[in-house]
């Protein structure tokens, strides 16, 4: 008697779901979603969507950078120091102009990922160490600035231009500072899907060795990386200066971690080579309405915050087992 | 047949005493070396060095040093815990809650008491991440969170208090600086020597450095990744309560956690543990930690804006990484 054996075209939900992350990820985000507007309808409402999407951009913005650079196995701890010099130097030299200013906050970017790109391209050094020395040393260098009269000192002033896109709306629900998320997101997406740099950053990210004996020249793709991922933490910085209408040295540290947490819950693997920045918006957005649902429990900050870490480990695991994912190589 | 002339036996020639000793303690030699020399820039800075100066330096740099210690456990196992930040802060809020009013015997009690629920979260993140598969970062960053709201749910300001005698006797008086340079070298010698020449020591060296053929030779990884946890959260409980002692209080801040993590890493890593694992020990960490403090401190006696410490001692760690990795490359090319 022959065994009767499954059809092979019967595969599993749960491999089909493997095959298609974005799905469970969209479905996480739908439940939460569901869940936080039946304990706070002002969710369901235009300004509730509003308020979420106003919140999450910038926090999307810093996954997109953390996005990249995980991809290429790498890790950016400097983001949020990056971040906060960019919006001082826009601040305190809004009065040269509007296009200078910005041009000068992002040059911070572009040097910083510049400084970081050599160190872990160039020089092989590990890249939570380069950019952990590297947040250390932008640190010093704002609260330098700040000083006397350094050079950040004075007035500082938050371009209006900036303040306008941080703020404001476009129409409807949808921000202003959604259509910077926009951009990045349709640039990021299609660069990475679509372009040669982008394959690239998925190779070395995947395999370094095969991808160098390839011949792909692995320093210029990693200054490339850490160039865009210093400058998207630049841009987030200054939607966030404009978001808070003031400048500090510390004000974007908290999105460190939750960038992190957000692109890796999008799927991209922390080992690198695998997910991209579809994911991380998701996963932006999931965070962001987590922590509205934490808010709207009433309860101290102290218990927030464990259950946001308690959450963010469960959807991780989750993650891991429903799509069936390897996280760990 | 004629045969051809005999070949010189090709005999390698045995590695002198100096190469080995080059190979095993390069790096901690380089790092007393370093830590010598600034020892000595300091000691000129002062126009007098007693008790009091050498206890700001020992006692100052132990919270670091115990941290990187237990950080260096983690990383040489092959992992890395960037909650033990938060796991340190969690500890010096509870023995700060628990140590106030108590007298000196009981807060010593306390203090083993909040050292071992240290190790048991460590063996929690350990369980975690043995058991979910996540990788260690997501998952310490996650507990990095839970240990934060956790010592804020503890103390929801600085406060608490600890025995007098309990900080003279941990963190020495103002003019005592052996009790904290007795405490780590008690804690090195007794901990983790034997720990070191021990069966559990070679094998987390060994699934730190190569995982793959630590299990194929037979070793629980999973059970020894546990082990190297507890270990770490067993050194951030000690961290916690040297911090109590040398405070006085509890400050639940998670902003001191994570800059006390970053602190770990960069002690473990200018002390010699390599962040792929398997390479380094826990001296190195203890002496990059003293270095690690005295950088501000002998800014600050040269007159120099303190706030450039920051950008020196990230440059610092840059730097050294750089030219350990440099070194490591070119090791492995001859």
């Amino acid at each position: 008697m022959s065994a009767v054996t499954a059809p092979a075209d019967q595969a599993s939900w749960r491999d089909r779901l493997a095959e298609r992350p974005f799905v469970a990820l969209f479905g996480v985000f739908a439940v939460l979603y569901l869940v936080t507007g039946i304990r706070d309808h002002g969710l369901f409402t235009e300004n509730g969507l509003r308020a979420v999407l106003l919140l999450t951009c910038p926090l999307a913005i810093f996954g997109a950078a953390e996005t990249l650079c995980m991809l290429t196995g790498g890790i950016s701890l400097s983001v949020t120091m990056t971040a906060n010099l960019a919006a001082y130097v826009a601040a305190s030299k809004s009065h040269l102009g509007t296009v200078p200013a910005i041009g000068l906050a992002l040059a911070v970017g572009v040097a910083v990922g510049l400084v970081n790109g050599l160190g872990i391209g160039v020089f092989k050094v590990n890249p939570l160490i380069m950019t952990l020395g590297m947040s250390s040393v932008l640190l010093g260098i704002t609260t330098v600035g700040l000083v006397g009269n350094g050079f950040l000192a004075g007035t500082t002033q938050i371009l209006p231009v900036v303040t306008r896109i941080s703020t404001g709306t476009l129409v409807g629900p949808i921000p202003s500072n959604a259509v910077v998320l926009a951009v990045i997101a349709v640039l990021l997406i299609w660069g990475l899907g679509r372009t040669g740099i982008g394959r690239l950053i998925y190779a070395i990210g995947d395999n370094t060795t095969a991808s160098r004996l390839a011949g792909v020249k692995l320093w210029q793709v990693v200054i490339a990386v850490y160039i865009g991922t210093e400058l998207l933490a630049a841009v987030a910085g200054l939607l966030y200066s404009g978001i808070s209408g003031g400048v500090a040295p510390d004000q974007t540290n908290s999105y460190l971690l939750t960038a992190i947490a957000a692109a890796v819950l999008g799927g991209t693997s922390i080992f690198g080579g695998q997910g991209g920045y579809a994911g991380t918006i998701l996963g932006a957005l999931s965070l962001t309405v987590l922590d509205r649902l934490l808010t709207s429990l009433n309860t101290s900050d102290a218990v927030r915050q464990v259950v946001y870490g308690l959450v963010v480990l469960l959807l991780a695991w989750l993650y891991a087992r429903v799509t069936g994912r390897r996280l760990l190589s | 047949m004629t045969t051809a002339p005999p070949r010189p036996a090709l005999v390698p020639k045995p590695t002198s005493r100096w190469a080995r000793l080059r190979r095993r303690h390069g790096w901690l030699i380089v790092t007393a070396g370093f830590l010598l020399v600034l020892f000595f820039w300091r000691f000129s800075q002062l126009p007098k060095f007693g008790g009091f100066e050498l206890r700001t330096i020992t006692a100052g740099a132990m919270v670091v040093a115990f941290l990187g210690m237990g950080q260096a456990i983690v990383i040489i196992s092959g992992g890395i815990d960037l909650a033990l930040g938060a796991a340190m802060v969690f500890a010096n809020c509870l023995s700060a809650l628990w140590m106030k009013g108590q007298h000196t015997g009981m807060c010593f009690l306390l203090a083993i008491a909040v050292i071992a629920i240290g190790a048991a979260i460590g063996t929690i993140v350990g369980t975690t991440i043995v058991l979910s598969r996540v990788p260690d970062i997501v998952v310490t960053l996650a507990y990095l969170f839970v240990l934060s709201g956790a010592a804020l749910l503890i103390l929801n300001q600085p406060g608490g208090g600890t025995a007098q005698g309990f900080r003279s006797a941990v963190a020495g008086g103002l003019s005592q600086p052996l009790p904290s340079i007795l405490w780590t070298v008690g804690v090195l010698s007794v901990l983790w020597m034997p720990l070191k020449r021990s069966t559990l020591g070679v094998k987390l060296y060994a699934i730190g450095g190569n995982r793959a053929a630590a299990y194929l030779a037979g070793v629980d990884v999973s059970r020894v990744r546990v082990v190297a946890y507890t270990l770490g959260g067993m050194f951030a409980g000690m961290a916690g309560v040297i911090n109590t002692a040398y405070t006085g209080s509890g400050d639940p801040r998670s902003s001191i956690g994570l800059a006390a993590t970053l602190s770990s890493i960069a002690a473990a890593v200018l002390g010699g543990v390599a962040l792929t694992g398997g390479v380094g020990g826990l001296v190195g960490p203890v002496l990059a930690a003293v270095v690690l403090g005295l950088i501000p401190a002998i800014m600050l006696g040269e007159g120099v804006d303190p706030n450039l410490a920051q950008v020196v001692q990230g440059c610092v760690i840059i730097v050294v990484v750089m030219i350990g990795t440099w070194l490591a490359v070119k090791r492995r090319a001859t």
